[in-house]
């Protein structure tokens, strides 16, 4: 039996609405300044002011074809496999702050030419382009934010009796630890600091290195987890403390191992939405720990020994149920 | 790492905290720079008052199993080799066997020798 996706409304109106608006309302001003605007436009630039030039449409329908891929292909995921607020919450996030950096960029772009002849004469576009991450990011924030959390769901069922179990003592307590730690995403998000870092430099376009920044504190939160099992359920918690990942006790349906191929299954590595809307924490291949949980969520860990993390979650969510 | 206690054991806690400890560290499953949980958060995933864990880590510590740095909590440390150790225990619990002896006089014995 599936649980219908909770929250279609408000995934709807914050994934879908709220872009497309943002979008729409970009693009019919944007129109709306074509008596002021040079002809042909400016729509590229090099480190020497502008270098690419075209016609109004050609600036602003690309912009639009991205933006509204975007926000639909977010809306499709949460609204079908958002079962998880982690998923809608990113999917709200990725196409509402998209859409407001992409026409950041197209009407910071375009307002700076107004009244010129000669789209030559442009301005830079350094300004354009902080203001466009800070919207960026501020929408993005704003959509995660509003997006509704999935609350407590206690299971009903019993533990499925094939999940792995090891053996506890009625009175006995335990603990399962391990630290997680991804040496991918630590080589790739230094070369990627760094690279943004050099380029800023290079460029002396000031407002990459807060990109360099924003691409430091993601590494931070992305590399390394410590993943703990005991009474309070299944938490793995980031470097930094967020994000954290928990799975109570009493919302866990059954635990047990499984195979993780990063980009196969999950696109890449990080805190990542995976394939069939999971929700997986992918810090290299191989074996992970799976948590199947109410509402048909799924959450995945990729760490060592995960075998007896999942029988002692198995263990003691029987006893916690148990003890109902 | 697993950890698991018994508070309806006459063992204090500290001690299976340490015994277990050992035992990963002896048996090569918590490798030479491990870094262990915190104290603290070691005290509230076992529902343990937290200076029971401190004392077990001082004991650790004291015995040269894991070393206690600031910032870094605690860090197994460098073990000798206890490969002949197991060999001589083998050897030991096989003799017990041989000569049916119950294990508790065996353990006394031990700790009589030990000491």
């Amino acid at each position: 039996m599936r649980t219908p996706v909770p929250h279609r409304i408000s995934t709807t109106l914050t994934t879908l609405v709220a872009p497309l608006v943002v979008l729409g309302v970009a693009a019919l001003v944007a129109v709306s300044w074509s008596d002021e605007l040079p002809d042909p436009v400016a729509m590229h630039w090099g480190t020497d002011g502008p270098d690419g030039f075209g016609s109004l449409a050609s600036a602003v329908v690309p912009m639009l074809v991205v933006g509204v891929l975007l926000a639909v292909g977010g809306w499709a995921l949460a609204f079908f496999a958002g079962h998880a607020s982690s998923t809608r919450r990113i999917a709200a996030g990725s196409s509402l702050g998209m859409s407001g950096f992409l026409t950041a960029i197209l009407l910071g772009s375009l307002d700076a030419q107004r009244g010129l002849t000669d789209a030559a004469q442009a301005p830079g576009i350094t300004t354009t382009l902080l203001v466009a991450i800070v919207a960026g990011l501020a929408l993005g924030a704003l959509a995660a934010v509003v997006t509704p959390g999935d609350g407590d769901q206690p299971a009903t069922q019993p533990i499925a009796a094939d999940a792995p179990r090891l053996t506890l003592g009625s009175t006995e307590r335990a603990v399962w630890r391990r630290d997680a730690f991804s040496r991918t995403t630590l080589v790739v998000g230094i070369a990627a600091v760094l690279v943004v870092l050099v380029l800023t430099v290079v460029t002396r376009v000031w407002p990459l290195g807060l990109l360099a920044l924003a691409l430091a504190f993601l590494l931070l939160t992305m590399v390394a987890f410590d993943v703990s099992v005991d009474e309070r359920g299944l938490v793995a918690r980031s470097l930094l403390g967020w994000p954290t990942l928990r799975v109570p006790l009493d919302e866990v349906v059954a635990a047990g191992v499984a195979t993780v191929q990063p980009l196969k299954d999950f696109g890449g590595w990080g805190y990542r939405l995976g394939r069939g809307g999971r929700t997986g924490i992918v810090l290299r291949g191989g074996d992970a720990l799976e948590v199947r949980r109410t509402g048909d969520r799924v959450a995945v860990i990729t760490v060592d020994d995960a075998a007896t993390g999942a029988a002692l979650l198995n263990t003691l969510a029987d006893r916690a149920r148990a003890r109902r | 790492m697993l950890l698991r206690i018994d508070p309806s054991s006459a063992e204090p806690l500290f001690e299976q905290i340490g015994g277990q400890v050992r035992a990963l560290v002896a048996r090569g499953e918590l490798p030479v720079g491990t870094r262990l949980p915190s104290a603290r958060d070691l005290a509230s995933s076992l529902d343990v008052n937290l200076h029971t864990v401190l004392r077990a880590y001082q004991e650790l510590r004291d015995d040269g199993v894991i070393e206690l740095r600031r910032g870094r909590g605690a860090v197994v440390a460098s073990a000798p080799d206890h490969g002949p150790l197991h060999e001589a225990i083998s050897a030991l619990v096989a003799t017990t066997r041989r000569l049916d002896i119950p294990p508790a006089t065996a353990v006394a014995l031990l700790k009589e020798a030990l000491r």
